[in-house]
């Protein structure tokens, strides 16, 4: 059935245990992945870890009754984001790690403690929070495109200036100028 | 098949903003086929797109217009600002191509790039969505920091484009944070019914979210108007960043940051005025009197002019917490007459440089005055008009500044500010010293005015001096803008 219904409640029990299981799985690897792909020193390699990253998250949205965001995870984020480093990284040939030994733990504590700092939010959130998650109701493509037209016209607009002139702006600084190399 | 019903589009009310986007997009296409030294006409291309879309402005002038389902609103107030603006780069843009020319560094970016920042700026004091003006500013910050670091060879370029990115990206962390709170507590972007949710549900005073994320909003807002204590990337920014770029950056961001701050507090949190006016009260204070003790003893020319400014944003924050109809005012005429008296002082420090030797140094300024008068002059009438003395639009600007405040009942505000306008005279009248006191050291026989920035100097000199001896017309314009 699809999309699938939100409405947990209903579902035979085995089945939400099964989907438990599955949640954890996926919450595990997108963790992985992305601690991964930080710590990879070679950039190729650490976009891989990305999409795979991207890849799981996609499906948790899917479990969270949002199949349109799986989708658009997968298509612009894994697909169409990913494509745009790999093709940036090969045009301003970056994809050669130099030697550099992996960061000792001086350089990570300061994201240790933001990152635990988060972490303890969230427990506190998600500790005081009551009643169950406003998953339930899957957005279809027609109450994503009415929104995204007609609130945010305008935005979508000025968004695809910035990405264009990011582009620009990072070709232009990237490319490296040499002495006999015409640029 | 089933469509979906598409909202009224209004271009009128982004005409401005379009007509810059497509001749940024065109000037990209073009610079494929300009040879490098010939990157010139591209600059001449945009200041021809500068024109046609400063007459668009003028025309709508009058004619409010609100587009794209209340997320923008293109009234006199953006109006004004949009002229700003348009001065702002119209100015820069004429007195890069020397210096580009002479640093080896005249590449066609340049130009697409400062048009893309205008835009931004534009929709940021156009917005009336909180998505809209964030989206302006990151429009607009994406393209400085390229410009920042547009001398891709030099180090101290480089360094200002890093640092510049670093501490962007971290305000911009604290700006999105409050509106992502103010979102929480009102659950809405648009502005004004902020207001209207905020009032009918009484949350002044009481929301705990609402308050902090006024208060992250503010110290977001503030970094990018560099008020202190958010002011500490100014100097090295200023410093390294290509000497047209530091003019463009010096102005119009810090207007532009000014529109949506003002738009941002006095609509949607008018409620929480008492609260806000305190805060701003002590920002003004220590931006002030930070921005003037440490450019007292600045050696360098432009560390000095970057300290300056944020001096001058401290006496914007005066008008702004006064938040009366002649303080608003006052911010709005400030900033016009800043654009043409801090980018002038710049053109001059374009021309004393040289390749490989930037000479920004007080004492490089020796004997300026006897080699070159009229270029000493000029600067000498800018150095004025930055310092606040009469009959320069500075002092006009400060005085409703001031006026505005004692008037609002902030008379130990007014008094701080003027008694640091004093103190600014100093380091503004020992360039004067250097220039007409000192005997020459160099000869400035490399010295040579292009057309374009003779241009550029005579804009700013008219425009520092015309508004200071008749400011009637442009404050009556700016009287026509204030949002209240």
């Amino acid at each position: 059935m699809w999309p699938p219904k939100g409405n947990h409640m209903g579902l035979p029990l085995q089945r939400k245990i099964m989907e438990q299981i599955i949640f954890y799985i996926l919450a595990a690897a997108t963790v992985i992945a992305t601690v991964f792909s930080i710590t990879e020193r070679h950039a190729v390699h650490a976009i891989v870890y990305l999409v795979t990253s991207f890849f799981a998250l996609a499906v948790i949205f899917y479990l969270l009754g949002a199949p349109l965001v799986a989708v658009f995870e997968v298509i612009i984020y894994a697909g169409a984001i990913m494509v745009l480093f790999m093709f940036v990284i090969m045009m301003l040939d970056l994809g050669h790690p130099e030697k550099v030994g992996t960061p000792g733990i001086r350089d990570w504590w300061p994201a240790l403690v933001l990152a635990g700092v988060v972490f303890a939010a969230i427990v506190t959130i998600v500790a005081a929070a009551t009643g169950s998650p406003a998953a339930g109701q899957a957005i279809g493509v027609r109450e994503f495109a009415l929104v995204l037209f007609q609130r945010y016209g305008v935005a979508i607009e000025i968004i695809s200036m910035q990405l264009l002139f990011a582009l620009v702006g990072a070709l232009y600084l990237g490319r490296r100028q040499g002495k006999g190399e015409k640029p | 098949m089933e469509t979906i019903a598409m909202p009224a589009i209004n271009f009128a009310a982004i005409m401005p903003e379009t007509i810059l986007s497509v001749i940024a997009m065109a000037l990209l296409l073009i610079n494929v086929f300009v040879p490098s030294e010939q990157k010139a006409y591209l600059g001449y291309l945009s200041l021809i797109g500068i024109v046609v879309t400063f007459f668009t402005v003028i025309g709508g002038w009058g004619t409010p217009q609100e587009g794209f389902n209340g997320s923008v609103m293109q009234d006199n107030f953006a109006l004004f600002f949009k002229g700003i603006f348009l001065v702002s780069a119209a100015l820069s843009i004429l007195i890069s191509d020397q210096y580009m020319k002479r640093e080896e560094c005249n590449h066609g970016e340049l130009y697409p790039l400062i048009l893309l920042a205008t835009c931004g700026m534009m929709l940021m004091a156009s917005g009336t969505d909180l998505m809209t003006i964030f989206l302006g500013l990151e429009l607009l910050s994406v393209s400085l920091y390229v410009l920042a670091g547009f001398q891709r060879d030099s180090l101290k370029s480089n360094e200002a484009g890093l640092k510049y990115f670093l501490l962007g990206a971290f305000s911009t962390g604290f700006l999105l944070y409050g509106m992502a709170l103010i979102y929480g507590a009102t659950g809405t972007t648009r502005i004004a019914a902020i207001a209207s949710y905020v009032a009918q549900n009484s949350l002044a005073g009481s929301n705990l979210m609402l308050l902090i994320g006024m208060v992250l909003m503010a110290v977001g807002f503030s970094f990018k108007i560099a008020a202190a204590p958010f002011h500490m990337w100014t100097p090295d920014v200023y410093e390294g960043a290509p000497t047209p770029m530091t003019a463009f950056m010096s102005v119009g961001p810090k207007a532009a940051g000014f529109a949506a701050f003002v738009r941002v507090f006095v609509i949607a949190l008018p409620t929480l005025r008492a609260d806000w006016a305190d805060l701003l009260w002590v920002l003004a204070v220590l931006t002030m009197t930070v921005g003037n003790i440490t450019a007292l003893y600045q050696k360098n020319i432009k560390r000095m002019l970057a300290y300056s400014s944020i001096a001058h944003a401290g006496y914007v924050l005066v008008g702004f917490v006064a938040g009366n109809a002649v303080g608003t005012a006052g911010i709005m005429f400030y900033m016009l007459s800043y654009a043409f008296m801090n980018i002038g002082a710049f053109a001059i420090i374009v021309l004393v440089g040289k390749k490989g030797e930037p000479n920004n140094n007080v004492e490089d300024y020796a004997g300026f005055g006897f080699k070159h008068p009229l270029l000493a002059v000029c600067m000498s009438i800018f150095l004025f008009s930055l310092a606040g003395i009469p009959p320069a639009a500075g002092f006009i600007g400060k005085f409703y500044l001031f006026s505005g405040a004692i008037q609002a009942g902030y008379i130990w505000l007014a008094i701080i500010g003027v008694l640091n306008s004093a103190a600014s005279v100093y380091y503004y009248l020992r360039v004067m010293v250097f220039m007409y006191m000192k005997d020459p050291v160099e000869e400035f026989d490399w010295l040579k005015v292009s057309p374009a920035i003779a241009l550029c100097l005579i804009i700013a000199v008219a425009g520092v001096l015309i508004p200071g001896i008749v400011p009637g017309y442009l404050l009556e314009l700016a009287q026509k803008a204030v949002l209240l």
